[in-house]
């Protein structure tokens, strides 16, 4: 089951909702949720519950662990069943919408820790991919935007690029999680576009660091849904690929990573990790015969899709600066 | 103007230091301020509005918010009858970072030539350097440290924090300064040993960003207060004796030019870039020198002149 984050027309900023895709349509999972409890016979506390169980963030969403996955499954085989046409609110309200009536969000909005695993530029020219440690690097919430929105080439730089990634999405809290249990704290994945200025991450990893290079506006896409609880085997064989003008530049499965799931899990859990957090896993981290495949070269005016059959498909077109607010 | 985090009775509440040392509540002198004033029938929540709810928004609700805060601090000093809940002592509460979730830490790295030789650095960068720390690793001015159990050399850094107060974005250093809403303490805690292991093969972000390894406070001292901040002194003891004792002045890249170069990445409202340290650190100390790591129980006390002192111990995890 894919979840989206989203605003419907007339929503405030804040006033965003959980979306399931069922049959290429979106059913507002917290209205039909209340459709479900009232029809059940729970006049007076359906919202409230739906709310509980479907709050506004998927972070909030995957915290309430067990019961609400639960609910997911209940409130969309609800909706099957009573016909997607016909589905309304307890009062009436719309719950199913056409994707184009829905203003889609990055579905991860404020994690504490959003990482993605990777090398700096002087590792992968020494080719160390035997590193027992998996390094990450930390991409700003205040960069993340989804499928749809322009990548806005950054003024200070003359060469960008983007790696295709597959983001874990933490479930359940943990700190020093054992690689045996890793698995426990996975709720799903979501697809992510890393945008580097490569010329100002050259410079900054001389002195290992990393922040204008990685962390500029829309320097990081994410999304579109984030796939829930997928089997493992199906996770650790699902399709990432990234194309550059309709031409295939990276291509690579979790099986392709340097590192396991687990070994990432148990290395930056020594941090803490909590339900709406991301571990990000990038095709440049995985092997292609036997090397490291290289992020995709971008230009002005270049289209650029990420997409997995199971998650869906981020895609950006490469603008000129200056739309910046000043 | 000194503005505060503290929690109070289990809440996050935003106010600011009277002349006599007390916290008054912001929301709640302001809400008294308008009913005196206009009789309003709503003041506390027109209040909530004007002020936002917490820090952070309260630096985006910029100046109209930074007005009602000084009418909120001169009505509670002026009148005797404010509240119980409303000017409080320092002993009822527990201060917070004043930003205890800024949107991003920017901290600058190699940013005095005393650190960047001691450091064994063969010279100082050609433009500014930085990292981030994760937001979630702010702690308050009195808070413990925890000493994590994986890290063998845990070091200190006492530096200046600027808190940023506008949307600020490609500005030059000519008017840098107008973006900071404030000053405050800080102190980047830093495992070594995990950031060598990090820079084999990656960037350093593991060692700079345990839980609790940004002490921050004690205050925001409101830009106004501080006519210089690059000419600051800086201190950081640890039980007592003293180890890093220098000025803002010797910063290579000044405060002005780290918030023009980070500028372009566009900073926002309680977004914070830290100045980087002086020399004195435990990673500074040569071979044949007692090691200066940081053990559990040691206290450290981080002072910037006319912004304030942290006071924090380091605890075993």
């Amino acid at each position: 089951m894919e979840i989206y984050l989203g605003l419907v027309e007339g929503a405030l900023p804040d006033q965003t909702r959980i979306f399931g895709a069922v049959d290429g349509d979106l059913v507002d999972l917290t209205i039909a949720c209340a459709a479900c409890l009232t029809r059940a016979g729970d006049r007076f506390t359906a919202y409230e519950h739906a709310a509980f169980h479907f709050p506004e963030t998927v972070g909030a969403f995957l915290a309430r662990g067990e019961q609400s996955l639960q609910a997911l499954d209940e409130v969309i085989s609800f909706a099957r069943t009573n016909g997607l046409r016909n589905l309304r609110g307890p009062a009436g309200e719309k719950v199913v919408y056409e994707p184009a009536e829905v203003r889609m969000l990055p579905p991860l909005r404020n994690p504490e820790k959003s990482f993605v695993i990777g090398f700096s530029d002087q590792a992968r020219i020494e080719a160390m991919p035997k590193s027992e440690i998996p390094t990450a690097f930390y991409k700003l919430p205040q960069t993340f935007v989804t499928s749809g929105a322009p990548i806005v080439w950054p003024k200070f730089s003359e060469e960008i690029d983007a790696d295709a990634c597959l983001a874990l999405v933490i479930g359940k809290a943990g700190k020093r999680i054992e690689p045996a249990q890793a698995w426990d704290h996975i709720a799903g994945v979501t697809l992510l576009i890393d945008v580097t200025a490569r010329d100002i991450n050259q410079r900054e990893g001389l002195t290992t660091n990393n922040l204008l290079g990685k962390n500029f506006p829309s320097s990081t896409s994410l999304g579109p849904a984030v796939l829930i609880k997928p089997e493992r085997k199906d996770l650790e064989s699902l399709e990432v690929e990234l194309g550059v003008d309709g031409n295939v530049k990276q291509q690579f499965t979790l099986r392709d990573c340097v590192f396991t799931l687990d070994q990432i899990v148990a290395r930056w859990s020594i941090l803490g990790i909590k339900p709406g957090d991301f571990l990000a896993i990038g095709a440049s981290m995985a092997l292609k015969g036997d090397r490291l495949q290289n992020p995709a070269p971008l230009k002005v005016g270049s289209t650029l899709c990420c997409s997995s059959p199971a998650i869906g498909e981020l895609t950006h077109q490469v603008v000129a600066p200056g739309g910046l607010r000043r | 103007m000194r503005l505060v985090t503290y929690l109070y009775q289990q809440q996050e509440r935003i106010g600011a230091v009277d002349g006599a040392g007390h916290i008054v509540d912001l929301h709640r002198a302001y809400g008294s301020y308008l009913r005196a004033t206009e009789a309003h029938p709503a003041a506390e929540q027109l209040a909530r509005i004007t002020l936002g709810h917490d820090m952070i928004d309260f630096l985006k609700h910029g100046d109209k918010a930074l007005e009602a805060a000084r009418q909120a601090l001169a009505h509670a000093g002026g009148n005797s009858h404010a509240g119980g809940d409303t000017i409080l002592d320092l002993k009822q509460i527990r201060l917070m970072a004043p930003v205890p979730r800024p949107g991003a830490l920017v901290s600058a790295g190699k940013n005095f030539s005393d650190h960047v030789a001691e450091m064994a650095s063969k010279k100082g960068p050609g433009a500014p350097v930085a990292f981030l720390k994760l937001p979630g690793t702010v702690i308050g001015p009195e808070d413990d440290i925890p000493h994590p159990p994986e890290v063998k050399n845990l070091d200190y850094e006492v530096e200046l924090a600027v808190i940023i107060g506008k949307p600020c974005v490609d500005v030059t250093e000519d008017e840098a300064l107008d973006y900071v809403a404030g000053y405050a303490a800080f102190n980047d805690i830093s495992a070594r040993d995990v950031i060598r292991g990090e820079n084999k093969t990656g960037v350093h972000l593991m060692g700079k960003s345990f839980p609790g390894f940004a002490p921050m406070g004690p205050y925001l001292v409101t830009a106004d207060e501080i006519a210089d901040p690059q000419n600051l002194k800086l201190k950081l003891s640890v039980n007592g004796e003293v180890r890093q004792d220098s000025n803002l002045s010797y910063m290579i890249f000044k405060i002005r030019e780290m918030i023009a170069y980070w500028s372009q990445m566009g900073l926002n409202p309680g977004d914070v870039l830290t100045t980087g340290t002086p020399r004195g650190v435990a990673a500074g100390r040569k071979p044949d020198q007692p090691p200066w790591w940081l053990k559990p129980d040691d206290v450290l006390e981080a002072e910037v002149e006319k912004v304030g002192r942290l006071r924090n111990r380091i605890v075993a995890e």
